[in-house]
């Protein structure tokens, strides 16, 4: 929960008042931020013990959990902006007729 | 900002392999604080969006329906994946709620599920990104624009956007910057839901 309070008090934040001119200076501190957890993730994951015997198995699952959602994601969003499409074209056609 | 992620990766990755037990915890240790920070920081991101918001309320129910089946299209493919992979649903559910942001799923998986789901939710979200860059053209060619941006995720708006601009209309390009902030607004969201205990 404290995290979902700090992202919606940062929404608020950036929405109300933080000045466009500190954007430069929010975009390396983010990027700072985010390089220091990827490392600290790095130090957790390098220090377990069978780290290069995982990676292949780790590989292999990431390409799945890459391909399988992304896969999903366009079908599910083709059929529905498709049937959204066909739906606006009948009720132009009514209301050409009428 | 790719490769620097990357080699920040790298070095911890050899780090953690040089390093003591005692120090690795340490380091660890200190990634809540800075995981706050993270979160305040993309907030103001989103937040930030003000034009995005205020076009929100002019343009019609096609603007919701990217976002609205990335998720659904994302968890469900995660569901499946379940099956397919080591990971247990909610694990699974966690990685592909990442919907292509790699650092943030990344480290806030590992703070909830330890550094193996941490980083497979790192490398699956970057497979997506980079993957994004070569299926979108064919995505355009063989289903529709919705679909091509779909496939982005939450990079819809940033990294992404270029492949979409040079494939798509101008119309295009709004949908995608407002699929990609909104994406964005849900991920922190589903990942904490995801790992509530």
């Amino acid at each position: 929960m404290l995290i979902l309070a700090i992202f919606a008090a940062g929404i608020l934040i950036g929405f109300r008042w933080f000045p466009e001119r500190w954007k430069r200076f929010h975009g390396a501190v983010q990027l700072g931020c985010t390089a220091a957890l990827v490392f600290c993730m790095g130090v957790m994951l390098g220090s377990r013990e069978h780290f290069w015997s995982e990676l292949g198995r780790l590989g292999l699952d990431s390409l799945l959990l890459a391909v399988v959602p992304m896969a999903f994601s366009a079908v599910l969003v083709f059929f529905l902006t498709r049937w959204w499409e066909k739906r606006r074209a009948k009720r132009e056609n009514k209301e050409g007729g009428a | 900002m790719t490769f620097l992620i990357l080699a920040a990766l790298a070095a911890g990755i050899l780090c953690g392999q040089f390093f003591s037990p005692e120090l690795s915890a340490r380091i660890s240790g200190c990634s809540d604080w800075v995981l706050m920070l993270l979160m305040l920081s993309v907030g103001i991101s989103v937040g930030g969006n003000r034009e995005v918001f205020r076009r929100l309320r002019r343009m019609d129910l096609r603007v919701w329906m990217a976002p609205c089946g990335v998720i659904a299209g994302s968890l469900a493919g995660g569901a499946v994946c379940s099956l397919l992979t080591g990971f247990n649903l909610r694990e699974s559910l966690g990685i592909s709620a990442g919907m292509g942001w790699y650092s943030l799923s990344g480290v806030m998986l590992t703070e909830f599920y330890g550094a193996e789901v941490g980083a497979a939710a790192f490398f699956s979200n970057l497979l997506r990104e980079i993957l994004s860059f070569l299926t979108i053209p064919l995505a355009i060619r063989f289903l529709n624009p919705y679909a091509a941006i779909s496939l982005a995720g939450a990079t819809s708006e940033d990294t992404t956007l270029p492949v979409l601009i040079r494939h798509t209309s101008a119309e295009m390009v709004v949908y995608s910057v407002l699929n990609g902030v909104l994406t964005s607004a849900a991920v922190p969201v589903l990942l904490r839901i995801l790992t509530k205990n």
